[in-house]
Order: C-alpha cells, then structure tokens, then sequence
C-alpha cells in the first residue's frame, strides 16, 4: 500500500527515523531535548492524511499502520528502524536451518487494553483468520504457511515451502495479535497489547493516545500524544509557528528557512522507502516498445524533480536504499534529452500524445516538470489530476491509463514488479522466476542477491521510471526528543518520546 | 397568504425529492468505490469482491434507493458505511461547529454591511462613498481562502492573538476557546460575503433614495437622510431580507472550503472527506440535509417577505 499523503505535497514530509521498525532509535537525528522530560506531558503530532476507519484488520491505508502498530497493536516480532527485526510479543523466536519451522516463545503476563491475558489461542487464531479471511489485508502473506500450533507458550508455524519474507511480513500487518472472536468495534475502537490506548477518535479533527499505566513492558514517558489531522501545508506549518504543533510530520522541506525561523523547531531529514514510481502501461500503443519508455526516462532531470520536491535521493530502479537488494542502477537511465530523441526516432515514433494520471493530493509541482521534460524531447504530455478514489478505480483497477505517478511508500514491495496482474502491466517471465527464488531463498544474502539481479533487469526493461526516493522530513520541537527520523510514513514508534517542561 | 404558503410548501416537498433524485444519481457516477478504497494498491480482484459484498454495494440501485428514502421518511438519516456510526449523529456533532461559524459569519457581515452599505449610498460622488464602494468590489472579487490565509499571517502567526487552525479539543465545554478560534473563520467569511451584501445594500439605498416617497418626505421639511432614514430604510430591509436568503448557500460554500483552510471540524471537512471516501450512504444523506436547509430557507424568506411587504399582501387579495 502506498501512503495517499505521503506524497502529498509534495514534500510531505515525514521523516522518521530509522524507524521503520519500531523502535526508535532515539538518536538517529532528532535534537535531543536538553531539561527534565515531563512524564505527565501532552505531545500534538500534525499528520496529514486521516484514516477513514481504524479498522487495521482490513482497511488499507499507510495511516493506520503509521500510528497503530507498535503503539496499540504488536506482533510477535517487529522492525527496527535499520530494517532489521526482534521479538515483540515473543520473547525468542528460532528458524530451523531448512526454513521450514518458525519456533515463538510467547511472553507471558501480557494483557490487552480490556485487561484479558494474551494466550496462545489468541496467537493463533489471530494468524489462523488472517491467512482464511481474503478480506483482511496481507491475508495472502501467509500464504505458505501451512500450520499454526500452540504447545503451551510456544508458537510453531510450520511452512510448505520456505519463505524469506515471512518474518518480515510477521512485523507487519499480517503478524498482528488480536483477542480471540473480541467483539470490540474496530473500526472505531481498539484492543491492542501495546504501549497507548486509544483515548478517542475525533473524525475530521484528532486521534488521541493515552499511556496504558497497565502495559506489560516499559511504559511510554508521555501521558498523551494527540495526532492532529491537517491536510493543508500551509496551515500546518501556520500552525506550527503559532506553538500549537510539537512535531509536524508531511512537511515541506523548501519550507525549512520558514520552520526554522522563530528557534522552536529544527528540521530533520531521515531516510524513506517512498518510491515515487511513474508507471507506464506497456499493454497498449507506443509504450508497449521499450525504446519509448527508456526514451521518456532518459529525458526526465530527476536532479531537477528533486530540487522541487525539497528532499529527496535519486532511485533509478524499483528497489530503495533501505531495502535488501539495492543496487545503485543509474547507469541504466541518465538525464540526457538527445538519447531520448534519438531512441524516439529509432523506434519511429513521432508527435507522441500521452496522459499522465496522478492523484490531485500530490500537487501540480512534479507533474509540471514531467510535462516540460517530455517537451523538450517532442512528447507532449497532458496531465489528469483526479480524486485518488478516481485513481484507484481507472487506474489501479481498470489500468486505463498511459502514465500514472504515485508514491509507492511501503518498504519490501518488489512483489509487485513480479506480478502481471499488478497496475504496473509489467510482465517478464525471468523477473518472475528470480523474485520467486528470492522468496525461496534460506539466507538473507542470497535473497538480497537474486532482488539485486530482478530489480536491475525491471530497470534495463524500463518498466517504469522511478522519479525519486522520498526522504522523510520532520520539524521537532526544540523541547522533543525520541521521535523517530526515519519512515515516519511507514511508522511513528512512540516507545521513546519525551517531551521536558518548559 | 394560507394557499400562497400551501403553494410554496407543495413545491417545497417537490423540490427535495427531485433533489434527493438528483444526489443519489450523482454520487453513483462517480468512478471508484469504497471497497477499492478500503482495500488499498495492495489488494487483489477477489479481495475487492469479498469487500464489496461485505458492505452491500452490490444491492441493485433503485433498491439502494428506496431504503434510503424509506429510512429518511422515518427520521433515520442512516449509517457510515466506514465507520458504523450514525450520521444524523455525527451530523449533530459537526454542526455544533458549523453552525456557530455560520451564524457568527451572519452576523459579521450584516454588523458592517448594512451601515457601511448606507453611508456608502449616502456619500456616493464623495471621497467616502467612492472608496467604500470600491473596497466592497474588491473584496467581493478576493477568493475566501486568500482572505483566510491573509488573516492567519496577521493574527495568527504576527500577533499571535487568535489560532491558526484547529477547534479546541473540549469544544464548547471551552466556550473562550471554541469562539477565539472560530472568530478569524467567521471574520474570512463574513467579509467576503458581507461585500456582496454591502453592494445589495447600496444598490437598495439608493432605489429608495430615488422613490416618490422619499422626495415627499423631503418636501415635507425632512432632511434627505431623514427621510432615507424613517421612509427608505424599511424598504431596504425587505431587499435584505431575499438576500439572506440566497447569502445563507454562500455561506455554507464558504464553510466548506473554510473548514479546510482552518483545520476545523464541521460538517463542510466531513462531507469533502466522505466524497473522498465514496462513503455514499452518509454523503448523500448530508447532501440532503444541507440542501433541505438551503430550500427551507428559501421557503422562510418567501413567506417573511410576503409579510412584511404590505404590497406584496396587497397585490394578492386584488
């Protein structure tokens, strides 16, 4: 899933820390707040897009796994910022050397929010719907397990073949541990295991966490975080310099000067794994031929896309930094319009007319630039903003469309290049087969190595061209620390926050 | 008057219906629906479908509808098909900010159109007139969100005397709160729409400045403003009064897009949010709603205004 905002503005901004995971590397860049941290403190988080629902078990949406996982709902492991993984809910976990048996230990005095004990069945049953409910999201990331027990406080899953992403998705939405058949509304309401609880939902307005005084592990040093929904930039950051915001996240970092001005926030830029992917739809017409494609990549500036989007590293393949399998691809497709004529006329292509379909939350910056980039290489280019639902209907669904650009923000998604049915019409047999093997893969090196050898192969197709790789940007109040730098889009770990009086 | 009033009700009543006609067929001609959205840019076909099915969006349409109609005429406005909660509800809750707004907004732009829309026509050809005239032009023309964000640089993010966004978290259990921040949203509308009615204003002054009435008052030894004032004035009211009428769409148009600058909780953020959702249960039904208050409105002014205009009274029992 891709997080609507998150591109939104361009900028958005989000920045967190390493934290794809969930714990925060306090360090990693946020200022650190000199004075005594106030353990009765509120601390007000602008974020920009609001879910529509709370329902984590099905509605997709990088909003919710943003707050939701980690601070309300745990797995049995879960990310560190630096990608790496580490028990959650289980104290240890073991993988047998033929990846087919995944041993948990489940911790025991866990409770949820309702103050039921977590057991075994809960673990379970939780796993057990999720893999039998095409409904719920991530359902098809179990797919290859084939058996989930409990014998006492061990957890064994037992695979039919192995699977090199399993712990991985197990930190994601596919791990997470419910109470067996709760009748809680979870569209509105939660019952989860983790640090905060959810003190109310206010539609159209806030989300507010209290500190559960109850938890299980080490408690949270707020008493109260409270996620503000602001879609408008410039209301943010309005409200941000009247004082009533201590972190913004979706920022825009050409608006740094403008931030930073009165002393009371520092901006913090962290790395991302948004990929801001310009699909082309290789089914139909002129695209179908690979010289156009790479002629429309090689005649995009992605320096000059950057600079206007504020932050950002270029990606020339559909791989980030942060993920297994990255490999510096931008051999492949450097700016330089007069290839890109000539590879036009190779392919004997002239007056070429294409539609760009772009959801309107990403602003008119970007799209600007492709159209006078596409230009100058003699292709003219309308651009079709349109409401992201319209989006997910004509392009995602239908896949009517020549050009689309999303930000792609979810980490480890490379899956879909290697599916046909994606949005992406992307189909090559080879890239299938490797991305397969890759799955299959019993070290995490040799699984990085086969996602290497895949990715590089979509980026000699041209498959796509990736615009750039999103960095997170977070404005801190000069009096907060603990706030994750990296990701923010994917999660905003709460473990560590502080906020010191005055 | 009793069958004029039957009249304007019986159109009234058709008038919601053909507007109930229209909003439930509009909102089904837009692309996308709330299953894809649920289901998100991970989500497979079959996925989708179990969705779909799950929320009922597969009842055929002129069933849809008549549930709809059948819920309304029993008062139930219906359920969020995302969250499960009841809009009339959720309505309830979100006008407790929107209509303070509107009413505040009212007020604004009645507390300085109407002096200024007279002195204006009184000085027209001098200094003052002309300028009052022209600033109404001006800020008739300003888009609301360029006031609106003029406004917050000044006194929000400068002087630092009202919020730039946001609605306390107590609401009116925080009564200073809730007003100070609902004061610089009422101010952006209220003076836009206040220029518009500030040009009505003169533009009905000086009709009645013109009127046999006023120069026989005058001959009788009245000043000109004196007669304007005892004679003119309640003419110029009865203008005023079918102009509210129409003021009061412009204001709910004016919420919607202020609600957004503002970051404010109301009923215009939630219907822009539920189109995203494609939530159509709940937006057709507050479509309803808002479109059912904007034709009471109209059906109020109409009655009011045949009241209060004896001529009108008149005209009909000749």
């Amino acid at each position: 899933m891709f997080r609507r905002t998150a591109l939104a503005a361009s900028a958005l901004l989000a920045s967190a820390a390493l934290l794809l995971a969930g714990c925060t590397g306090g360090g990693s860049g946020t200022p650190t707040a000199t004075g005594e941290p106030d353990p009765n403190a509120s601390v007000a988080i602008r974020l920009a897009l609001e879910p529509g629902n709370l329902d984590i078990r099905q509605t997709a949406g990088a909003a919710l796994d943003q707050i939701l996982i980690d601070n309300i709902y745990q797995g049995l492991v879960r990310r560190l910022p630096d990608e790496s993984i580490e028990p959650s809910l289980a104290s240890d976990f073991e993988v047998s050397d033929d990846g087919l048996t995944y041993t948990f230990t489940l911790r025991e005095g866990v409770t949820f929010h309702d103050g039921s004990p977590l057991t075994p069945e809960d673990v379970v049953w939780s796993l057990q719907t999720r893999k039998a409910t095409p409904a719920w999201s991530d359902s098809a990331r179990l797919a290859r397990v084939a058996s989930i027990a409990a014998n006492g406080q061990t957890i064994t899953l037992t695979l039919s073949e192995p699977d090199s992403q399993l712990l991985w998705n197990l930190t994601g939405r596919a791990g997470l541990i419910f109470k067996k058949d709760d009748t809680v509304d979870y569209k509105t309401a939660e019952n989860g295991t983790g640090p905060f609880t959810l003190e109310s939902w206010k539609q159209g307005d806030s989300i507010t966490f209290a500190r559960d005084e109850d938890y299980w592990g080490d408690k949270a040093k707020v008493k109260e975080v409270v996620f503000d929904y602001v879609s408008d930039n410039q209301a943010a950051l309005n409200g941000a310099l009247a004082g009533e915001f201590d972190v913004v996240t979706g920022f825009d970092a050409t608006l740094k000067d403008q931030i930073e001005s009165n002393g009371d926030f520092a901006l913090v830029l962290g790395s991302a794994t948004d990929k801001w992917v310009l699909a082309m739809n290789s089914t139909k017409g002129p695209l179908a031929d690979q010289k156009v494609r790479q002629a429309i990549r090689q005649a995009i500036n992605h320096d000059a896309l950057i600079e206007a989007a504020g932050s950002g590293v270029p990606l020339y393949g559909p791989i980030p930094e942060p993920d297994p399998g990255y490999k510096d691809l931008s051999e492949v497709a450097p700016y330089d319009p007069e290839a890109a004529k000539k590879l036009l006329a190779d392919a004997g292509v002239s007056n070429l007319t294409l539609t760009l379909t772009v959801p309107s939350f990403y602003g008119t910056t970007i799209p600007q630039l492709l159209v006078s980039d596409l230009d100058a290489v003699g292709i003219t280019l309308k651009v079709d903003s349109v409401e992201f639902s319209a989006w997910l209907n004509d392009v995602y669904t239908n896949k009517d469309y020549d050009l689309s650009l999303v930000d792609h923000a979810e980490p480890r998604d490379f899956e879909n290049w290697a599916n046909p049915d994606y949005y992406f019409t992307y189909d090559n047999p080879e890239v299938q087969r490797l991305y397969a093997e890759a799955l299959s893969a019993l070290t995490d090196e040799d699984a990085a190595d086969l996602l290497a050898q895949a990715a590089r192969i979509v980026s000699e197709d041209a498959a796509a061209d990736w615009l750039y790789n999103w960095q997170s940007v977070v404005a801190v109040g000069s009096n907060i620390s603990g706030f994750p730098a990296d990701n923010v889009n994917a999660r905003i770990n709460l473990a560590d926050l502080t906020k010191s009086k005055g | 008057m009793i069958r004029y009033a039957l009249t304007r009700l019986a159109l009234l009543i058709v008038g919601l219906v053909v507007a109930s006609v229209l909003i439930f067929l509009t909102l089904r001609v837009l692309p996308g629906d709330l299953a894809q959205l649920i289901a998100g840019t991970n989500a497979t076909p079959e996925q989708i479908q179990s969705i779909r099915d799950e929320l009922g969006l597969e009842t055929p349409l002129w069933t849809q509808y008549i549930e709809w109609i059948g819920g309304i005429l029993r008062g139930d406005l219906g359920t969020s098909l995302l969250t499960g909660s009841s809009v009339a509800a959720e309505i309830a809750q979100k006008a407790s900010v929107t209509v303070p707004l509107g009413i505040l907004s009212l007020l604004i732009a009645l507390a300085f159109s109407i002096p200024l829309g007279v002195v204006s026509a009184m000085r027209r050809g001098r200094a003052a007139g002309t300028v009052l005239s022209v600033g109404a032009q001006t800020l008739a023309a300003v888009p609301v969100v360029w006031a609106g964000m003029l406004l917050v640089i000044v006194f929000a993010v400068w002087l630092g005397w009202l919020p730039a966004q946001g609605f306390p978290r107590a609401g009116w259990r925080e009564p200073g709160l809730a007003l100070r921040s609902l004061l610089l949203p009422a101010i952006t509308i209220g003076i836009v729409e206040g220029a518009v009615l500030l040009r009505f204003v003169r533009s009905a002054t000086l009709q009645a400045v013109g009127q046999d009435y006023v120069r026989t008052a005058a001959a009788k030894g009245l000043t000109r403003n004196q007669a304007l004032v005892r004679h003119g004035l309640p003419n110029v009211g009865i203008s005023i009064v079918t102009v509210l009428g129409l003021q009061v769409a412009g204001i709910i148009v004016g919420a919607v897009v202020i609600e957004q600058l503002f970051g404010l909780p109301g009923i215009g953020r939630m219907l822009v949010q539920d189109v995203g959702n494609r939530d159509l249960p709940k937006v057709q039904s507050e479509l309803l709603v808002l479109t059912g208050f904007v034709l009471i409105v109209g059906f109020a002014v109409d009655l009011v205004h045949r009241i209060i205009d004896p001529r009108l009274r008149q005209a009909e029992s000749e």
